[in-house]
């Protein structure tokens, strides 16, 4: 039990430590290195109480697509050179008191919410639903979802289908006066139209007209 | 799931989607009849909501999804909204070249979204339904992506709404945390006492769903993105979202947390009288009509939200007489602003509408009436709206909210009896094109009439109106 707690807070450390170097760390592909090595050790803490299979799509979705896309987007975009001046500009901005005092004051307001609830006493017996130890993750996520959440399913896919059309709209610009290859009509000329073969006389040359 | 037919239209418009999305990609230049296709198909949905049996009620989807007479009532009233809109703004799209498949399959979307919010009886439920409405609305607001004004608006809407839907999430996993599950009415069954928690849950989401409505101090985005987006969008930012945001509003004050009315009932009557007071006064150096509109928008909301405040049925249904009632002036008031159209060009600035009365008298008539139905006006439809909301308010005795809201009618009487004066009694101008479609004119007339007409015969939508239970 003690090497879970080591593993634990080790991870634990490493997902906060890389969490506050996300937002300040100077080079912006240094922060989204770290994002990943946050996600990875999020994951791993999934897999650690047992959610193997959130963990494995944590890795998936988040490390895999998003944080690769970011990193490319980040390298595409040149922002690299740029330095992440929040921190350096010394008294010019004056987001940073501001946002300082709402920070501190909705970490108060959390700390009141969280301590009602750590002692409410009766809570955590309340919530100790029968966890049925047959079905794996994976399993049991489906049949939710599938069974019980079939319309949020659904109606994430129409999110989707939104996002998709949205972005199409906003980007997609018909240009005009492009030459286009057109399959067919390559697959479909014939020798014919082509080659012409002529005899060419000696000395004398072609006269080609086009 | 022999109820699945409960659920028929929102399938049918899905289902319309998708197939106007592969109709219009494969048809070459369809968006005319592309449109003219959606139009049909929220009437086929209309006739559809009509068909299920009234004085229905029943959930489904674990009681996660509700069809009663509220969601019955404001479905109908979103679809004929939808389909007035979509009337109204064909000519406008055409001639600021907007005109592209992916709008209306776009407006489609975001009806569908809000028709889920209406329905919904389950935070995580309203939540996708929320994002679904508003992530078609992001993009919609944007649509013009060459004018600055327009990619303006949306990302500034994108922006304020993507922060005020992570504080509404942030407020439904509080009171997930405190009352360990998401339904409505299980939510009510788990909190019979007050926590801490659970206010502060309260208190976000109804930041989020005021920030949907536009109630001030949430209501920075609606001016700028009402100017900014193309009219035919506006149309559609001043009418639909807000029948469903109330609805939800009504739905989660009224069922969750009922016994908890002490906690919100101040929050409410805070939001109204601000609403109320600031949309009055900041509208009075308004320039554009568009501007406005979004300030008028902003102070009648307040109003709806002071029937909500109240606690009672009379209440919320003076509060859904009031949307009602609004959303046929605004309508009116739109088709007004797109008939304002010289060589291709609309015009929104109240400057222009300088001497409008001479060029122009039956237009300048419905404006009048528009204009002073929106002030409040005896004998017209804006009258009655507000009397319905104050008698609630009176009946509980807040006499407080009761005198702000009538101060505010007459500081905003002002503003609206101002462009009277302007259409009336300021030099004419160059003339406006007189023809129009059939469809706007047929908004026009129709919603003229409505509000003309409505003091003949109010008991109608009274009646129907107080068959709507809530609980």
């Amino acid at each position: 039990m003690i090497a879970h707690a080591i593993v634990f807070y080790i991870f634990s450390l490493i997902a906060i430590v890389s969490a506050i170097m996300v937002t300040v760390s100077k080079n912006t592909v240094n922060s989204v290195f770290f994002l990943i090595l946050d996600f990875i050790s999020i994951s791993c803490l999934f897999i650690m109480i047992g959610a193997e299979f959130l963990g494995m799509i944590m890795l998936i979705v988040y490390v895999g697509a998003v944080a690769v896309l970011f990193l490319f987007v980040v390298m595409m975009l040149n922002v690299a050179q740029q330095k992440n001046e929040w921190f350096n500009s010394s008294g010019r901005s004056s987001h940073i008191p501001v946002g300082l005092l709402v920070s501190i004051i909705i970490f108060f307001e959390l700390i009141i919410v969280v301590g009602g609830w750590k002692y409410k006493p009766d809570l955590l017996d309340s919530i100790a639903i029968e966890i049925n130890t047959d079905l794996t993750n994976t399993q049991s996520l489906g049949s939710v979802i599938y069974t019980d959440y079939i319309h949020l399913f659904q109606l994430s896919g129409m999110v989707l289908l939104v996002a998709m059309i949205g972005a199409i709209v906003l980007t997609f610009r018909q240009r005009s006066g492009v030459k286009r290859q057109s399959y067919f009509k390559q697959i479909s000329r014939d020798r014919k139209d082509g080659i012409e073969l002529v005899d060419v006389e000696n000395n004398k040359g072609v006269k080609i007209d086009a | 799931m022999e109820n699945l037919q409960l659920i028929i239209p929102e399938l049918f418009i899905s289902i319309m989607i998708m197939f106007l999305l592969i109709f219009g990609v494969f048809k070459k230049n369809s968006s005319q009849l592309v449109y003219n296709l959606t139009t049909v198909s929220l009437v086929a949905a209309l006739a559809l909501i009509i068909n299920l049996e009234a004085q229905i009620q029943s959930s489904l989807f674990n009681n996660s999804y509700n069809i009663d007479s509220l969601a019955r009532f404001m479905k109908i009233l979103l679809i004929l909204s939808g389909i007035f809109v979509m009337l109204s703004s064909s000519k406008y799209i055409q001639i600021s070249k907007i005109s592209k498949i992916e709008y209306p399959i776009l407006i489609l979307c975001s009806i569908l979204g809000m028709m889920v919010m209406i329905s919904s009886n389950d935070l995580i439920v309203f939540y996708m339904g929320l994002e679904l409405q508003s992530l078609a609305l992001y993009v919609l607001a944007s649509f013009n992506r060459d004018n600055l004004l327009s990619t303006e608006s949306g990302l500034k809407y994108f922006v304020l709404s993507a922060l005020s839907s992570g504080l509404l999430l942030y407020g439904c996993s509080l009171i997930y945390g405190f009352s360990e599950t998401t339904n409505f009415n299980q939510i009510m069954v788990n909190t019979k006492e007050i926590e801490y928690g659970l206010t502060f849950g309260i208190v976000f989401i109804l930041v989020g769903l005021a920030f949907k409505i536009s109630a001030v101090p949430f209501h920075m985005w609606a001016p700028d993105v009402y100017q900014g987006s193309p009219t035919s969008v506006t149309v559609f930012f001043a009418l639909l979202p807000k029948i469903a945001a109330l609805t939800v509003f009504i739905r989660f004050l009224y069922i969750p947390f009922y016994e908890l009315g002490d906690q919100w009932q101040m929050i409410i009557i805070f939001l109204s009288i601000a609403s109320m007071v600031f949309g009055a006064v900041a509208a009075i150096g308004q320039k554009n009509l568009k501007r406005l509109i979004a300030y008028s928008s902003i102070s009648h909301m307040g109003y709806a939200l002071a029937g909500l405040s109240t606690g009672t049925t009379q209440g919320v249904q003076s509060s859904i007489t009031y949307i009602t009632i609004y959303l046929v002036m605004n309508l009116a008031f739109f088709s007004c602003l797109f008939m304002l159209k010289r060589n291709d060009e609309y015009y929104e600035n109240i400057d222009d509408l300088s001497g409008l009365s001479k060029n122009h008298p039956l237009l300048s008539l419905s404006l009048l009436v528009v204009l002073f139905s929106l002030a409040g006006i005896p004998p017209l439809a804006g009258f009655f709206a507000k009397f319905y909301i104050f008698v609630a308010v009176i009946n509980e005795k807040m006499y407080f909210l009761a005198i702000v809201g009538l101060l505010a009618t007459v500081i905003a009487a002002f503003y609206y009896l101002r462009i009277i004066k302007i259409i009336y009694f300021d030099p004419e101008k160059e003339k406006f094109e007189s023809k129009h479609n059939l469809g706007l004119k047929f908004t026009l007339v129709a919603s003229t009439f409505f509000i003309l007409a409505y003091f003949i015969y109010p008991s109608g939508i009274v009646d129907i109106i107080s068959q709507i239970n809530i609980n």
